[in-house]
């Protein structure tokens, strides 16, 4: 059943965060804002090594340091292999990582950890640890990880938890291969057949809140932690299990998150905040350095992608095929899952093959790990796909925008991916029930001037503008896997407490969700009072990846809304002596024929007067299907040809999510997507150096985007409605991220000529290409 | 970075005996880099109560005072009409506001640092700095004396000359140090050119400079005299050779814009 | 070392050690507005105000301030808040980690220079970064408070 937007007043209508204000203006809201204040404090003494075993390791002397009051190495903690992936169970990841461990397998692994009065002391004694290492030959190129003689992963007790190709004695973390059709009889019928490979960096969160926790025993001697994570419920069982303690044990509150694009999913200094805590008997807290978010969090998976495509004269095309290599560094957090997105939330933009293949291998390096981010995979494979879209596309002689209105999704289609791929592991057939690609390409089109403008327009003799398109889809949650839900309670008054597991991390999740419950019970935001998330006070979530909240976490709580309703309904019509048919409900007033009641009194009765009873609510969602959302994106650069600087000088987009909740934070998804994918397309360059070094680990060396930087940035959204959605809604969180890399790569080659194969696209690279064109 | 005692000195005597006490006693002006690098001193000379912040107008010559912040530089009037404002352009390409609030021109010019567009910024002029005990020497002087000099800078004078200068920071994004930075400037008539962040620090192209000012008219063979003159390098931000490109085009543009 | 100086006008000493930088000096007193994004001087979110002027307070050493004014975003709530109206109608709020350093940046540009130009608005606020918003929205947002009378 379709709702009237027109009708909604609530959702889809203009509302203000309902934080912002109150985060304008400094309030305490944030983990390390709540620590205690008399926390021991945590510093991790870390590996110098990009690989080495630990021979021997000396603590006697930091152990004597006055305000010392714990230290850990690996010989003090529990030895169980767990993932730091914070995914729902069983993990996909492999369990490859210990607490602390006798290797260390990057520059920045965990060797020792020191808690003690203040960070001054704890500095300290981390120079008094004496380790004497075995240096181990590392590897750092991940082309030559496959079968190498380095072992990264040599250990015993690590392990798969289903299978996932997991082969550590090959330094292979996971590998996955699916064909449908036949590739090589298809590309051999092709008129014309492009083979291109596209490397990728490993891109860094650079979210502004560092990763942070804190932990403290409560009255019952249970621990409380406090995380900035996106995951606080996967948090307390992995924690559980690994620390061997009962999950009754454990409570975790995820306050307010600066910022998480998938990097505060997994585990960074929880275990350490819990172990510490329990050994001492006294509150503790970690807070990483931005040197630590940078070289020893996890950052995207740099890969290696080989596309080649078939077609035919007519730009029919016929056969896809994806090769992968991508390189998950010392551990294997999100190895296969990001793996797949590559394929599964790219290829069937092109569902009109006849054959597609997708595989490879996800390969161990003594790199910084890399783990879940914003896109997780599909940026990956877009920047793959779509530049070799273009190069087809000049290869046939045919503008790229037509070929790919001509074998792009349309609305009531399918892909056969969708039934074979999945999280991990199957997949689960859909059908496209809303997809309004074909407008989005086409309204993303006038609004660049593509017609006009496309390939190039010169601006003088030194100054030249280029034009790039390319088409994206990503998901809405993880059909059967993740759960969302959400309770609601009346309050005396008439006003309600919403509490969902799912976690705001400043996507804007409790605005929206409160918005949905409000349309529901026709009141206003501000009556709505939504708490987020605390694993003894809400009610599960999986927690805020795979864009999953607004659909999954959105659709429980519109579940639970419409039965709240019900019941009050109900609830009135007993009150009334009347049939619950017979009862209208605007929001504020019950009405049968003559009598009515208000919501207010009706809820201080029930509290204090008459028939004397909590009214709450609690419902759960699960998606059946995962509806993609789906953008079409177009740049115009203006490139100086002498030195290859460029500037982007307007970025559109035509976005279909299905209903905006929340128009202004869906545009706010979409644009800090598409300046996040900018860095990584043009500035975001990560550099080690010959021994395994992160040289690129501080924001002097690893350049975000700034105000200067961003020009201008034209959003749109097509008019969709997807009928398994919250009031219409599918996801937007991560969509907008997974073009910039191949619109650039397209803009950048339709300006000069030059095609570059390897992000970031810089200046120097655009330049070297000038120069080779001219020889 | 670790400090024992912070000291307020009364006078640039007290400040300067209280400098020579120690190998571990330090000048702080801004301190940005100082905490970067992260050292143990025993005592930092704040000379905040010295007045030493001031920024005047001389008859011939500006003087900024050692601890002027780059934002009191850039905003100040006097030096933004200096050389059609390309001095006070260039400190402004340095971060962001709230950097430059702290950031000194004198903690800047001290520290030498072959990143700084303050100091090929400042280059291409007649700029003499004046210490204490007092001794005064050019800035390309300064640049090129071996070792620490145990003096305190106390001010930079700039020559007020008529002439026009041109700046240019090639960087990633705004908050970054730059690949490479130009400077060039038609300073009564005579060409002055130089390249900084090559990745060292700036330096003067004599030889395109002289090409020029022997009346030739060819910038781009004085671009490509400056570049065979000076020595570049690679580092993590570039290659040698494309800092050696850049510098080419943008001493030519640079050339172009000071001449018109 | 006894530090004298005045936070958001009221006159308080701390005892501080004196490679000790304010950021840390201001949260250890509770004034947890102040956030430490990168602790080296290129976020901006630690910005507050030193005699009116924005600084960045993770590399100012409190020993410094003596004597002087600080402006925490505790100083400044009504034009806070007015800040957080425009930044909520342009959409441009999201985790808020760099917002309180945003509201003193921009609070700080109102009252130095009357009518910025968008160059001017742009180099005033550079120094802050953000990573969730598309900055567009910030920018939009700034400008409407900068034309409120």
């Amino acid at each position: 059943m379709a709702v009237d937007k027109k009708k909604l007043k609530v959702v889809n209508n203009k509302t203000h965060s309902i934080d912002g204000q109150g985060l304008m203006q400094g309030r305490s809201y944030y983990t390390d804002d709540l620590a205690e204040q008399n926390s021991l404090v945590i510093k991790i003494l870390r590996s110098p090594h990009a690989f080495a075993h630990i021979k021997s390791i000396d603590v006697s002397e930091a152990q004597k340091l006055n305000g010392v009051a714990l230290v850990l190495t690996y010989k003090d903690v529990p030895h169980v292999s767990f993932s730091r992936a914070g995914q729902g169970y069983p993990e996909p990841s492999p369990h490859d990582k210990f607490i602390l461990d006798e290797y260390v397998r990057y520059v920045g692994d965990e060797v020792a950890m020191v808690a003690a009065v203040d960070e001054r002391v704890a500095e300290e004694a981390l120079k008094l640890i004496k380790v004497e290492y075995e240096v181990l030959e590392p590897v750092l190129d991940f082309e030559t990880a496959y079968e190498n003689k380095s072992i990264i992963h040599p250990e015993d007790g690590i392990k798969e938890m289903f299978p996932i190709g997991f082969e550590p004695k090959k330094n292979v973390a996971a590998a996955y291969e699916m064909e449908v059709g036949d590739v090589e009889k298809e590309l051999a019928k092709s008129d014309v057949i492009v083979d291109e490979t596209f490397y990728s960096q490993a891109q860094a969160h650079a979210m502004l809140e560092t990763h942070s926790s804190n932990a403290r025993l409560d009255a019952h001697n249970r621990l409380v932690i406090y995380s900035s994570t996106q995951t606080p419920f996967h948090m307390r069982r992995i924690m559980a299990t690994t620390l061997g303690l009962p999950v009754s044990k454990i409570r975790f509150i995820k306050p307010r998150v600066g910022g998480g694009f998938g990097g505060k999913q997994a585990f960074h200094g929880e275990m350490f905040c819990a172990l510490t805590t329990l050994r001492t008997g006294k509150p503790s807290k970690l807070v990483y350095t931005r040197e630590e978010v940078f070289g020893a969090s996890y950052t995207r998976h740099p890969m290696r992608i080989r596309m080649r495509i078939g077609a035919m004269k007519d730009g029919r095309i016929n056969a896809i095929d994806c090769r992968s290599l991508s390189d998950t560094g010392a551990y294997g957090e999100h190895s296969l899952t990001v793996f797949m997105i590559v394929g599964s939330k790219v290829l069937p933009l092109y569902n009109k093959v006849d054959a597609v293949k997708f595989g490879g291998q996800v390969v161990y390096t003594n790199h910084v790990p890399a783990g879940a981010y914003r896109g997780y995979g599909a940026i990956q494979g877009n920047y793959a796909l779509e530049a070799t879209i273009d190069i087809l596309a000049e290869k046939l002689g045919m503008d790229p925008k037509v070929l790919r209105e001509k074998n792009s999704m349309k609305e009531k289609e399918t892909s056969p991916i969708f039934e074979i791929m999945g999280e991990g592991t199957k997949g689960t057939a859909m059908i496209m029930e809303s997809c309004k690609l074909p407008y989005c390409i086409k309204r993303g089109a006038e609004l660049i001037g593509w017609e006009k403008n496309w390939p190039r327009v010169k601006v003088s003799d030194t100054k030249v503008r280029g034009y790039g398109m390319a088409i994206a889809m990503q998901g809405s949650g993880i059909p059967f896997m993740d759960m969302g839900s959400c309770s609601i309670k009346l309050n005396d008054g008439g006003s309600y407490n919403v509490t969902v597991g799912a976690t705001d991390i400043g996507q804007g999740s409790d605005t929206l969700i409160a918005q949905i419950v409000a349309e529901e019970l026709q009141t206003s935001v501000d009556n709505i009072l939504i708490y987020s998330s605390d694993t003894d006070l809400t009610p599960f979530d999986c927690g805020a990846y795979a864009s999953s909240t607004t659909y999954i976490s959105g659709n429980a709580a519109w579940k639970a809304a419409i039965k709240m309703r019900e019941r009050l309904i109900k609830e009135a019509a007993e009150y009334l002596s009347e049939k619950p048919e017979n009862v209208e409900f605007d929001g504020k007033i019950f009405t049968s024929k003559d009598k009515q009641v208000s919501l207010y009194d009706l809820s201080v009765q029930f509290l204090y007067n008459k028939n004397l009873h909590q009214v709450s609510i609690t419902e759960s969602y699960y998606g059946h299907v995962s509806p993609p959302p789906f953008m079409a994106a177009y740049a115009e650069v203006e490139v100086d040809l002498e030195t290859g600087e460029y500037e982007v000088l307007n970025y559109v987009t035509v976005t279909d999510c299905g209903t905006t909740i929340n128009p202004m934070l869906a545009r706010g998804q979409v644009e800090g997507g598409i300046v996040q994918g900018l860095g990584m397309a043009c500035f975001e360059d990560v550099k080690y150096d010959k021994k395994g070094n992160l040289l690129s680990n501080n924001f002097l060396g690893y350049h975000i985007p700034t105000h200067k930087e961003i020009h201008k940035l034209t959003s749109e959204f097509a008019d969709s409605y997807e009928p398994t959605g919250p009031f219409g809604a599918k996801s937007v969180g991560e969509i907008g991220i997974d073009t910039p890399p191949a619109v650039i790569c397209n803009a950048i080659y339709n300006a000069t000529g030059v095609r570059v194969h390897n992000l970031p696209i810089t200046p120097e690279k655009i330049l070297k290409g000038l120069k080779e064109l001219k020889k | 970075m670790k400090v024992n005692e912070y000291y307020r000195a009364s006078s640039l005597e007290d400040a300067y005996q209280k400098l020579l006490a120690s190998p571990k006693n330090a000048i702080i002006a801004g301190g940005l880099w100082m905490k970067k690098m992260g050292q143990s001193y025993e005592t930092l000379i704040d000379l905040s109560n010295l007045g030493l912040d001031k920024i005047e107008d001389k008859k011939d010559e500006v003087v900024v005072g050692a601890l002027a912040t780059q934002r009191d530089f850039e905003n100040s009037k006097v030096v933004s009409f200096l050389y059609a404002g390309a001095p006070a352009f260039a400190v402004r390409e340095v971060m962001g506001v709230n950097f430059r609030n702290i950031a000194t021109i004198g903690g800047s010019i001290m520290g030498r640092y072959p990143f700084s567009d303050v100091i090929t910024g400042l280059l291409p002029y007649d700029v003499k700095l004046e210490f204490y005990p007092a001794q005064k020497m050019s800035l390309e002087e300064y640049l090129n004396y071996k070792g620490r000099l145990n003096a305190i800078l106390v001010a930079v004078h700039i020559k007020k000359i008529e002439g026009k200068g041109y700046f240019k920071k090639v960087k990633t994004t705004a908050l970054d140090f730059p690949i490479v930075n130009i400077a060039v400037a038609k300073v009564a008539g005579e060409y002055r050119v130089v390249v900084g962040a090559r990745p060292m620090v700036a330096a003067k192209a004599y030889k395109a400079m002289e090409y020029l000012n022997n009346g030739a008219k060819d910038f781009t063979k004085a671009a490509e005299l400056a570049v065979e003159e000076l020595s570049f390098m690679d580092n993590k931000d570039a290659s040698k050779e494309y800092r050696v490109d850049l510098a080419k085009v943008y001493v030519r543009r640079g050339l172009e814009e000071v001449s018109k | 070392m006894l530090v004298t100086f005045y936070l958001n006008n009221t006159q308080v000493s701390y005892d501080v050690r004196p490679d000790e930088y304010l950021s840390h000096t201001l949260r250890s007193h509770g004034i947890k507005s102040v956030k430490v994004g990168c602790n080296e001087s290129t976020c901006g979110s630690c910005t507050l105000l030193v005699d009116d002027k924005p600084v960045m307070s993770c590399s100012v050493l409190t020993a410094s301030i003596e004597g002087k004014h600080v402006t925490t975003v505790e100083g400044i709530q009504e034009e806070a808040a007015k800040i957080a109206y425009h930044f909520a109608e342009e959409g441009a709020d999201q985790c808020g980690f760099c917002n309180a350093g945003y509201a003193l940046v921009v609070y700080a540009l109102k009252r130095e220079i009357k009518n910025p130009t968008e160059e001017q608005i742009i180099d005033y606020i550079v120094g802050n970064l953000c990573r969730c918003s598309g900055l567009q929205s910030q920018l939009n947002a700034i400008k409407a408070y900068l034309k409120e009378e």
